[in-house]
């Protein structure tokens, strides 16, 4: 797999005339898993809109390779750079296999019949995501966790080196986050595919994440290993958040723990509490 | 590897069996199509044998067949065929685009828009034949993009479309009513034809036009079919497939809009039929394989079948219009119903 190069440089994009991001710079390590966390309202999601070419950018360039997207014409970016929106529509009744087969759409051409390569993506994105025996159901009588792993199967099945996610665990109770992440985490490590999302959970951010960014207000605040990004110092002026951070057993990386306003127990409470 | 080679079995299988599916579908359409077409040829008020109408096609002058099957009832099938085709193709097109079975253009006012124009034509302007056609397709793309603009911002909403069409539509619907208010008697009679749809006087020289439009508009939207497919999975989804969004909505809209004014002018706005076809073809492919051929088809049998239950079947002689409007009303009420509760989508 050639690693392919994103990075963003000064941009500036937004709705209307407003500028959301303001001079943004930002390099997508290749063929690793970044994560994009902030307060709601900073810019992330318009910032993954702009790098998959949603939006047109006001001042600056995304550039895919040196190039910059916007100059590319849309299936060719289509068929190296894939992105999962937040609200993906699935169309009533439709089958898992035939919403996955979407996926191949930009190596399609006009005329272009179905392919046996179209096949073996298909199958081969239904395996990588285990909805094997899905194929046939109806999308609409998934449950949330299983329709997740279809889209993503989906953007499997488009086959692009780069994945961008739009807040992939949204409505997703936590086992079904986990698996989600976990999954994207396989395709990262089997075929090297760059992962770039949006998340809302901090600690699961920086668990998974390589390379972890921290946007406020329309720039990036931070951004490095999860150690060095997440401090309680990032989180103070990121969230405003007053918190703690401790070490997580399992991964070794670390975890946030707010400190709110109540609920404040003393040591010795803590220690009675201990098992 | 053998779990990889039996699961790409499936996949193959799974999609040939959707593919024979929507082509068996189609079959079955055409079929349909093609029985009620003959049935419209072959009896009417009274029974013309087959044979008769074959030599008379075939460019025979055939006594009483040659009046009754070539002047009244070919005509009418044929137009009935094309302008069901086109409502059917040019009201699903609108309805994937929008992702909104609301969205169709008998209930956003395109619809109305050409009945308004023609009626105007033929009343104050004592207009009639080619051009009042020429009007009402030009008044139907004005409307449609006066509702279109009316409702931009930051891109166009299906929700905020379909609000604006339905105000704009009933204000089309009292200017109608107006304009009828006023019509001196000997124009009452064709003015009326614009309101219900019918396929009564139907000439096949209107056919030309219509199959020209249909052949025109209808390949464009079927060139587009891929992208439309694309698009229902949302905007943003399908930029991420590569599909240029502005550009092949403006195609579609022309493309619709063409359609649906012209067989709106041939033979008035036969009501509902381009809001049924989409959803009831929906309903028969299970949503697998693009939509337009078969809502085409479905537009096609009921237009061809509302005709002849008009004129044959029910007690009294009722325009087509009538008919699909006696089945569309209820359906639009269980819509109205079904997406309040759950948002659903085509």
């Amino acid at each position: 797999m050639t690693a392919h190069s994103l990075s963003v440089s000064r941009l500036s994009a937004g709705y209307s005339d407003a500028d959301i991001l303001q001079g943004l710079d930002l390099a997508v390590p290749p063929g690793r898993i970044t994560v994009i966390v902030g307060a709601n309202a900073c810019g992330k999601s318009t910032l993954l809109r702009a790098m998959s070419r949603l939006l047109s950018p006001h001042k600056g360039e995304v550039l895919l390779d040196g190039k910059s997207i916007h100059r590319m014409a849309p299936k060719e970016l289509a068929r190296t750079l894939g992105l999962l929106p937040q609200s993906p529509i699935a169309p009533e009744g439709i089958t898992v296999a035939d919403l996955v087969g979407r996926g191949r759409h930009p190596h399609q051409g006009l005329f272009s019949r179905w392919t046996s390569q179209d096949d073996e993506a298909v199958a081969d994105a239904l395996t990588a995501t285990r909805i094997v025996d899905l194929a046939e159901r109806p999308v609409d009588e998934l449950s949330g966790g299983q329709r997740q792993r279809v889209w993503i199967a989906m953007a499997l099945a488009q086959q692009t080196d780069i994945l961008l996610l739009d807040e992939p665990t949204t409505f997703l109770d936590i086992s079904h986050q986990v698996e989600v992440l976990d999954l994207l985490t396989d395709l990262n490590h089997a075929r090297g595919t760059t992962v770039v999302m949006v998340l809302h959970d901090l600690n699961l951010a920086a668990r998974y994440a390589d390379h972890l960014v921290a946007m406020t207000q329309g720039r990036i605040h931070v951004s490095g290993r999860p150690e060095e990004v997440l401090t309680q110092e990032t989180v103070r002026q990121v969230f405003g958040l007053e918190s703690r951070i401790v070490i997580d057993p399992t991964s070794g990386r670390p975890i946030m723990l707010p400190i709110g306003r109540h609920r404040m127990a003393d040591n010795s409470q803590i220690k009675e509490m201990q098992p | 590897m053998t779990t990889v080679s039996s699961t790409l079995g499936r996949i193959v299988d799974g999609r040939q069996r959707r593919k024979s599916r929507w082509l068996f579908v189609i079959a079955v359409l055409l079929v349909l199509a093609a029985a009620i077409f003959a049935l419209t040829l072959v009896l009417g008020q009274s029974f013309t044998p087959p044979g008769d109408i074959l030599r008379m096609l075939l460019g025979e002058t055939v006594p009483g067949t040659s009046f009754t099957v070539g002047q009244l009832r070919l005509p009418r099938a044929v137009l009935a065929a094309l302008a069901g085709l086109s409502f059917g193709m040019g009201g699903v097109a609108f309805q994937i685009m929008l992702r909104n079975p609301l969205a169709s253009p008998d209930i956003i006012g395109i619809s109305s828009g050409a009945s308004a124009a023609a009626v105007f034509a033929i009343v104050v302007l004592s207009m009639n034949g080619p051009a009042v056609s020429v009007v009402a397709v030009v008044a139907g793309l004005g409307v449609a993009l006066m509702v279109y603009g009316l409702s931009f911002r930051n891109g166009v909403a299906g929700t905020r479309l379909i609000l604006v069409g339905i105000g704009v539509s009933a204000m089309l619907e009292s200017f109608i009513a107006y304009i009828l208010s006023q019509a001196p008697a000997w124009s009452l009679q064709e003015a009326m034809r614009w309101l219900t749809g019918s396929l009564n006087g139907a000439q096949l020289g209107q056919a030309l036009p219509l199959l020209v439009a249909l052949a025109l508009f209808g390949g464009l939207l079927l060139h587009k079919a891929r992208d439309l497919d694309a698009l229902r999975l949302g905007d943003d989804m399908a930029a991420a497939l590569g599909v240029r969004v502005g550009q092949p909505r403006v195609v579609v809209m022309i493309a619709a809009v063409g359609m649906i004014a012209s067989a709106t002018a041939a033979t008035g706005p036969i009501a509902f039929v381009a809001f049924l076809s989409g959803p009831i073809a929906a309903r028969i492919v299970g949503n697998s394989g693009s939509l337009l051929l078969p809502s085409a088809l479905v537009g096609a049998v009921l237009v061809l079948a509302g005709d002849y239950a008009g004129q044959f079947l029910l007690p009294s002689r009722y325009p087509v219009g009538v008919v699909t409007g006696a089945l569309g009303a209820p359906y639009l009420i269980f819509l109205i119903i079904r997406v309040n509760r759950s948002g659903g989508s085509l």
